[in-house]
């Protein structure tokens, strides 16, 4: 299950959120403030949307290009039921 | 409500699913089809990094020309336990070196050895069947597809959810409906030929839990019949992590115990022990477990030292990633006593057709899972399967073009498909659908409801599943995302139902359905489909005698026949 992404290395090439086959990861507007009052940057950033419905795929760790997502092997929401 | 509106998109072939069966029909279609043909895939997802095909090694069944394709086909069947469209699994096979020439075509590499010769390997419990995967498994497999149809022409429609099927102004079947997966607009997409390939429906319980496979149910709603809906794909498994190889570990030493020690496959299987099909290693756990003898384990401690990290390598991506990041502390319990139980990873309903892959009703195809031809579909034949009926289903839709009236829509109707999508979105509501999809799953796994049945256990789950779908049908989505989610439990909630009734329907034993009040195979009556149609709003059940124009139970046995029936030598 998806664990971080180290958004501050970030470059939002938004890679992640494509691949993502459930849609987990959502690139989001993030604003933040600059020296002059009123006006801020923006950039297009991942968040962990619904990281309950990772599938543990792996698919964001393996084509990030910079290394920055991290996926946790064991699959803390497989269905135990027998 | 809100107000209709969307987009229109105009097609001559639609493709939904973007699977091996899906990316297949797609290619088929545009090189069958006159120069102009307008052929569209479209998933829910992005289409080549998406299905259950990408998240495997993408090993699949090649008969060279040397090889003896009635030996294969004739095994296949029997390892199908005859559950199988003999003539279509036939032309599967004899396609499938051209398929693989294909597929080099579009730049995938499969291994060679020195003197140029495929590697390939046999593969569970069949003597002349020989599989091979390309090199970088279902990743590559999937991206050179998507890559091959981009540079052919076929339009991709990424993260698109299909939600209904278009019947228009006739009989035929127009195209299909849905939404987009993240900002939820609205689609129609008008075609002359639509083929499903949305795989067979699941309960999100398999390795890989974005298939759905609801294009099985829209295809029934639409008027196509299905069947195979009492077989399902149940596989021991550990239940923190995922851990393939049972086969390779058997046959390396590993042995089935239960909660006292006790080696159990050989009481229930004198003959294959540990080595008997998987299904049948699922049911001989849920007797232990129905005795009180679980919890039941893979002791993998007489796996020799030496090839133990063999079991913790794969050549697929993410499982690479997967066994390399393990904690010492998992890797030492794989090679302990691992407690193992069956998972359920697929059903195996899918839509009825015949062996050009054409449902009942007019304009609709279906290959892959989604596709009825067989009921089993073990490593290698899986995929295989998925390659030839793609392939199959993409030149009957081109066939089609020629036979089918235009198709017109039907504004009413494209409104009414509209109304039903928006009518289960509500801003306000909390996104629930996770908590009935538990106790669907609570149902549908239990040992003694999905692999050890009995009609006294499955009739009262049927009454459970009621309380279920009441609870239900009270829900709304507050996003796009719980949407999609809020659909995908619909149709598993329907599916459960027609498993459930087929289960009762079939009072015989075979492949991976398991009576307990009729432990025995009985080709005499059961030799046979169940096929379930919609009729006025209940699954009706007929029998459809199976054609054996190739094999029948009986005849010469190989491994698979062996294996696959109950006391046979």
């Amino acid at each position: 299950m998806i664990e971080t992404i180290d958004v501050a290395h970030c470059t939002g090439c938004g890679i992640c959120d494509l691949v993502c086959p459930a849609d987990v990861i959502h690139m989001e507007d993030v604003a933040r403030e600059t020296e002059v009052q009123g006006l801020a940057q923006h950039k297009l950033l991942p968040v962990i949307k619904f990281r309950e419905h990772c599938i543990t795929c792996f698919s964001c760790e393996i084509f990030c290009p910079e290394t920055i997502v991290d996926v946790h092997p064991v699959v803390k929401n497989r269905p135990r039921a027998w | 409500m809100s107000e209709f509106g969307g987009t229109l998109i105009d097609t001559d072939i639609l493709v939904i699913g973007a699977g091996a069966g899906g990316l297949l029909a797609a290619l088929s279609a545009k090189r069958h089809g006159a120069p102009g043909t307008r052929v569209s895939i479209a998933d829910t997802w992005l289409v080549g990094r998406t299905g259950h095909t990408a998240f495997s090694n993408a090993w699949t069944v090649v008969v060279e020309p040397e090889d003896d394709l009635e030996a294969i086909t004739r095994e296949i069947i029997a390892g199908n336990d005859w559950m199988a469209d003999q003539v279509l699994v036939r032309e599967v096979l004899a396609m499938s070196w051209d398929r693989l020439k294909d597929l080099e075509g579009l730049d995938l590499k499969f291994p060679k050895d020195d003197r140029g010769r495929y590697i390939r390997r046999p593969t569970r419990g069949l003597d002349d069947t020989r599989v091979l995967c390309p090199v970088g498994g279902g990743l590559e497999f999937s991206w050179r597809l998507r890559q091959g149809l981009e540079a052919e022409g076929v339009q991709i429609l990424d993260r698109i959810f299909v939600t209904g099927l278009m019947r228009g102004r006739g009989d035929a079947i127009v195209g299909a409906v849905g939404i987009h997966s993240r900002t939820g607009a609205f689609h129609a997409i008008k075609a002359h030929a639509t083929v499903v390939c949305t795989n067979a429906i699941t309960f999100r319980s398999g390795f890989v839990r974005d298939i759905t496979g609801t294009g099985t149910l829209l295809a029934y709603k639409a008027g196509a019949a299905l069947r195979n809906a009492e077989f399902s794909y149940t596989r021991p498994g550990t239940p923190r992590f995922y851990f393939e190889g049972i086969t390779f570990a058997i046959q390396e030493g590993a042995r089935f115990v239960n909660a006292k020690g006790e080696r159990f496959m050989p009481r229930h299987e004198p003959i294959w022990g540990d080595e008997a099909d998987v299904p049948r290693i699922a049911r001989a756990m849920a007797i232990e477990r129905q005795q009180g003898n679980d919890p039941l384990y893979l002791d993998m401690s007489l796996v020799p030292e030496s090839i133990r990290e063999t079991f913790i390598k794969s050549k697929v991506k993410w499982m690479e990633y997967f066994y390399r990041k393990l904690g010492k502390e998992t890797q030492t319990e794989i090679f302990g006593s691992t407690p193992y139980y069956p998972q359920n990873q697929m059903t195996k309903m899918g839509i009825r057709t015949d062996a050009a892959c054409r449902s009942d009703v007019p304009g609709l195809l279906s290959a892959g899972l989604a596709q009825a031809g067989a009921a089993n579909h073990f490593a290698g034949f899986h995929i295989g399967m998925c390659i030839g009926t793609g392939w199959i289903a993409g030149r009957s839709a081109v066939e089609d073009l020629g036979r089918l009236r235009a198709p017109v829509l039907d504004a009413a109707e494209v409104r009414a498909l509209h109304a039903e999508i928006d009518r289960e979105r509500n801003d306000a509501e909390e996104a629930a659908s996770d908590r009935v999809l538990r106790d669907l799953q609570a149902l549908m796994f239990a040992w003694d409801v999905s692999v050890w049945k009995h009609a006294a256990r499955l009739e009262p789950a049927l009454d459970r599943l009621a309380t279920i779908r009441e609870r239900f049908g009270a829900l709304a989505a507050p996003h796009t995302h719980e949407l999609v989610r809020l659909k995908e439990t619909e149709a598993m909630l329907l599916a459960a139902e027609i498993i459930l009734k087929a289960s009762l329907y079939r009072t015989e034993s075979r492949l991976s359905h398991f009576r307990e009040d009729c432990d025995l195979r009985d080709d005499a009556n059961w030799l046979c489909w169940v096929d379930i149609c919609d009729g006025r709003g209940a699954p009706q059940f007929s029998k459809t005698p199976i054609r054996t124009p190739i094999s029948a139970p009986g005849g010469p046995e190989g491994r698979a026949v062996k294996r696959a029936v109950k006391g046979a030598a």
